[in-house]
């Protein structure tokens, strides 16, 4: 045969087929263009250079990654359907006289121009979405955050790539199972009695455990840094929980709901189970897809949402006052003596000549230090715990290596009189006494040992600490001494450097005020200030280290832009989530309308009422659209508690907030899928009950 | 005492455009007796599919009446019509209409539990029709598993379990190979001798040489019909062939 018959051939196939092949095209161009516009995002230079760019980036790519199996899962799946339906076809074609390798290369063809139209016009849309995305970004935060537009080579590289495989693969998989038929086999293929489903206890089982695991991790980590750790292995376990629990765990239930004879043999019963069994088999991973985009979906948008709308809380815990100055002194001795009053003297005088009056001064020095706690003794020369040996050029100190510490603290010692003069107390203690407070599980023991440096006796667990902007962007949990004199509890430490040289304890003095200046005036007053500390910094007679001066009216637009541009994302990746999983279901349940067409025809001749025939319809539609949304409720649900953890990390911490923004987030998806679900239901008895005329 | 009355029955389709009348049943009269099998035999476009789909109350007709036990079919409410057919009639049909999501046995337990029989009662009334349908070691099987004259001795089975007044059969040997037509017109023979009325419309000549009586059916007419007497079935089959020459080549009315 001429060779330019066969993509001849093919087009007309995929022509002729349109109903099958539209939706499938569709589906490949939507998860092209969802994994592009994730991609592209995610190794954008822009986003990385944002404050909490990072962060972004590290959802992004989990987010990749679990489109990508996502994909493969799908496409798989709704290339079966496909592919089932064309059997016949090509069943015909061989009878006729063509052979199998013609097929092939028929096959092959349709796959090419399949694929290439996906990959392009996936690519395409890819490119003009995440444009969009950009230019709305932009919009949003009016100028604060600008996005240059760009096609991302490495984007379209990847998502080409990765699935031009993943279309080889199903091309592949269709092969061998033409390759294995017989003509009369292929004829006859679609007619074929299904195989009931068979039940899998061991990967219905293994589905609970995987999911009941992940919910425990959720709930019980109540540490950000632990939270971050077990966040994505929880995630892997919930994903790969609920594709077995909808796939053999659903079959493993209506299984033992048929062996339950007195429940199974009723009218409402027995026909809903025993399709519902079918029905799990077919639509168990689309469903399980469905599930877990919804979830993902919520978690996105009410998180970001979060974020978005507690801008000003997070931006009141990172800075509690309008003016915060903080610096980092060299030498212990820096902290005391005449230095720390000129500095005051100075801050005050600057602020007089800008007409400010200062206000709720909040005035403190403390050492902090990252350490393990053993026992009751505190080992903060982690070099020594390293596991390469106590002298090796160890990264130990970088965040990823300190996961791997259970006990760690980030533990912040301060003098007793700075504590008194903030909390307006009187707490006195002896010389080997201290105050202790640690926000995650209370103190055990009655001796607090600082390895290298002092003993204390605890005299007294604090309920709580005063919130300082820097525990609160600290992924370590803290743990708070208050001792008799600074100086003193230091002094074995404070000299402690890591492999590179740096101080393990630093030394701060923290200086923050309010005024009654407006927000420009803060700003400017923020600028004299810190030409004033840059001044004592140049000065080496200060000892200061390093400092910083922060106005929070300076840090808002800034804080809105990474907030605004996190939800923005959420929206839009929400968006992108939604479209797909409507697409499966609209598109399972049409196409099973008809194969569902002759089954209720029996049912009526048998003597099913119409009206019975509507109710177990409407029972077994209503079970497959809302026991996704089920799921997605109840691995929200569990999620809660992890990501209320990690958002700790973005100084968020206001509960009621994202629980509201959650509820909200699911009613607005519920009203959303139940709009869905009835467009579909209709289109799905128009189908049904088309079955008298025929 | 006789089961089924049918009288003046009349059909007329009228297509959706244009309006053209087509005449499907003209005046079809005919009655059948408590413990009959009556044949009804027509070539394609005779009438015999639209008589067959108002017997089942599938469809209703222009005018006439059925009765069925005295009680007027066409006359039954639409919303109790399915019930009425789960409860009086059982049905086998060409294409078997087994439920591929259903085991045998679920298939044939079918119309009971529509109809809210408890389970024990089904399991008692199943065993001795699968036993006279030799099917009792299969039921546990699905559709595909089974070959096509099981799959019909099932579907026989789902029309039996009812107790029906009446089996209506529409071509139940169409699709089945010859041996499985002998064994399932042997069984339905065997059904009858139980006291079981059966009405088989088919255009099988040996099919309805195993029934006691036959209709024939032309022009939406009732055109002639054949007793059995005391002739076996081959001569049956020779009388029924002689008719049906004459039917086809114009002969006139006896």
């Amino acid at each position: 045969m001429k060779a330019s018959f066969y993509p001849k051939f093919a087009w007309d196939g995929i022509r002729k087929n349109n109903r099958l092949y539209v939706p499938y095209i569709l589906t490949c161009t939507g998860m092209v263009t969802m994994y592009y516009i994730i991609v592209s995002l995610s190794a954008s230079p822009l986003i990385n250079s944002l404050r909490g760019g990072p962060n972004i980036i590290t959802m992004l790519d989990l987010g990749s990654w679990v489109i990508l199996i996502f994909a493969l899962i799908f496409l798989f799946y709704t290339n079966s359907f496909l592919s089932r339906r064309r059997t016949k076809e090509f069943g015909l074609y061989n009878i006729l006289g063509m052979g199998k390798r013609n097929i092939a290369r028929i096959l092959f063809w349709e796959t090419l121009i399949a694929s290439g139209i996906a990959l392009i016009a996936g690519n395409g849309a890819g490119i003009v979405l995440s444009k969009l995305a950009e230019l709305g970004l932009v919009n949003i935060m009016k100028e604060e955050v600008s996005y240059t537009l760009s096609v991302s080579g490495f984007a379209l590289g990847r998502s080409t790539g990765l699935f031009a495989t993943i279309f080889f693969l199903i091309f592949l998989n269709t092969l061998r199972r033409i390759r294995s038929a017989s003509p009369v086999e292929l004829l006859h293929s679609e007619s074929l009695g299904e195989k009931p489903p068979k039940t899998n206890w061991f990967f219905g089982a293994l589905g609970a455990v995987l999911l009941g695991a992940a919910y425990y991790i959720a709930v019980s980590i109540d540490d950000p840094l632990a939270a971050l750790n077990w966040f994505f292995a929880a995630v892997v376990m919930v994903v790969i929980g609920s594709y077995l629990l909808f796939i053999a765990g659903s079959v493993v239930f209506c299984r033992l709901l048929q062996k339950k004879k007195k429940y199974y043999y009723k009218p409402n019963h027995f026909v809903s189970v025993s399709s519902m069994v079918y029905r799990m088999k077919r639509n168990g991973a689309g469903l399980a897809s469905i599930c877990i985009l919804a979830t993902m979906v919520l978690v996105m948008i009410s998180s970001t949402a979060s974020l978005y709308f507690g801008t000003e809380d997070s931006l009141m815990n990172r800075y509690p006052r309008q003016i915060n100055l903080s610096t980092n002194m060299l030498y212990p001795e820096s902290l005391g003596g005449h230095n720390l009053p000129a500095l005051r003297a100075e801050f005050l005088r600057i602020a007089a000549a800008e007409g400010a009056v200062m206000e709720s001064i909040t005035d403190y020095r403390l050492a902090s230090v990252v350490g393990v706690l053993e026992n009751n003794a505190i080992e903060v020369d982690l070099t020594k715990l390293d596991k390469n040996g106590p002298n090796a050029k160890s990264n130990i100190y970088k965040v990823d290596q300190l996961r791997t510490f259970t006990n760690i603290y980030q533990i912040y010692i301060m003098p007793l009189e700075d504590y008194n003069r903030i909390m307006g107390t009187n707490e006195t203690l002896a010389a080997d006494e201290c105050l202790i407070y640690t926000a995650k599980e209370k103190y055990a023991h009655d001796m607090l040992a600082i390895n290298g440096g002092s003993t204390f006796k605890i005299k007294k667990h604090l309920a709580t600490f005063f919130s300082s902007g820097d525990t609160v962007m600290n992924i370590i949990s803290p743990m708070h001494i208050v001792v008799p004199n600074l100086d003193a509890a230091i002094k074995g430490i404070s000299d402690l450097t890591d492999s590179h040289g740096n101080k393990l304890v630093a030394l701060r003095w923290n200086y923050s005020f309010d005024t009654q200046l407006d927000e420009e005036n803060q700003i400017a007053l923020n600028a004299k200030l810190h030409e004033a500390v840059k001044e004592f910094n140049n000065n080496g007679e200060y000892g200061i280290d390093s400092y910083s001066v922060d106005s929070r009216a300076a840090n808002r637009g800034d804080f809105y832009g990474t907030y605004g541009g996190l939800f923005f994302l959420g929206v839009l990746l929400s968006m992108v989530f939604i479209f797909a999983a409507v697409l499966i279901i609209y598109y399972k349940q049409i196409s099973e309308g008809y194969e569902d067409r002759a089954r209720f025809d029996i049912m009526q001749k048998v003597g099913m009422t119409k009206k019975e025939i509507r109710k177990n319809i409407n029972s077994q539609l209503l079970t497959i659209f809302f026991l996704p949304l089920v799921g997605a409720g109840l691995h929200l649900t569990f999620a809660f508690p992890i990501i209320r953890r990690l958002l700790l990390l973005f100084a968020l911490n206001d509960v009621a907030l994202f629980a509201i923004a959650t509820v909200i987030c699911f009613l607005v998806f519920a009203l959303f899928y139940t709009l869905v679900y009835r467009i579909t239901s209709n289109a799905y008895y128009a189908i049904v009950s088309g079955a008298k005329e025929t | 005492m006789s089961i089924l009355e049918v009288s003046g029955l009349k059909k007329i389709y009228t297509t959706r455009f244009g309006g053209n009348h087509v005449e499907a049943l003209k005046n079809v009269n005919f009655s059948v007796e408590q413990g009959e099998y009556v044949a009804i035999m027509g070539e394609s476009g005779s009438g015999k599919t639209t008589l067959l789909n108002i017997l089942a109350a599938l469809d209703r007709p222009t005018s006439g009446t059925v009765l069925l036990d005295g009680r007027d079919l066409t006359k039954i409410k639409e919303s109790d019509v399915s019930a009425f057919r789960r409860d009086h009639l059982g049905f086998v049909f060409q294409e078997f209409n087994l439920l591929d999501t259903f085991s045998l046995e679920d298939n044939i337990f079918l119309p009971l539990v529509l109809a809210g029989k408890p389970h024990r009662e089904m399991q008692k009334r199943l065993e001795p029709v699968a036993a006279q349908l030799g099917i009792a070691d299969i039921l546990k099987k699905y559709p595909y598993e089974v070959s096509g004259g099981q799959k019909q001795r099932a579907a026989v089975a789902r029309a039996l379990i009812t107790n029906p007044r009446l089996v209506l059969a529409d071509e139940p040997t169409g699709a089945l190979d010859s041996k499985a037509t002998d064994e399932l017109l042997r069984l339905l023979g065997k059904i009858n001798k139980t006291g079981q009325t059966i009405l088989l419309v088919t255009h099988s000549l040996k099919a309805a040489s195993h029934a006691g009586r036959i209709l024939f059916i032309k022009d939406g007419e009732v055109f002639h019909q054949l007793y059995r007497g005391n002739n076996t079935n081959e001569q049956l089959y020779q009388k029924i062939s002689d008719t049906l020459t004459l039917l086809a080549t114009g002969g006139e009315r006896q």
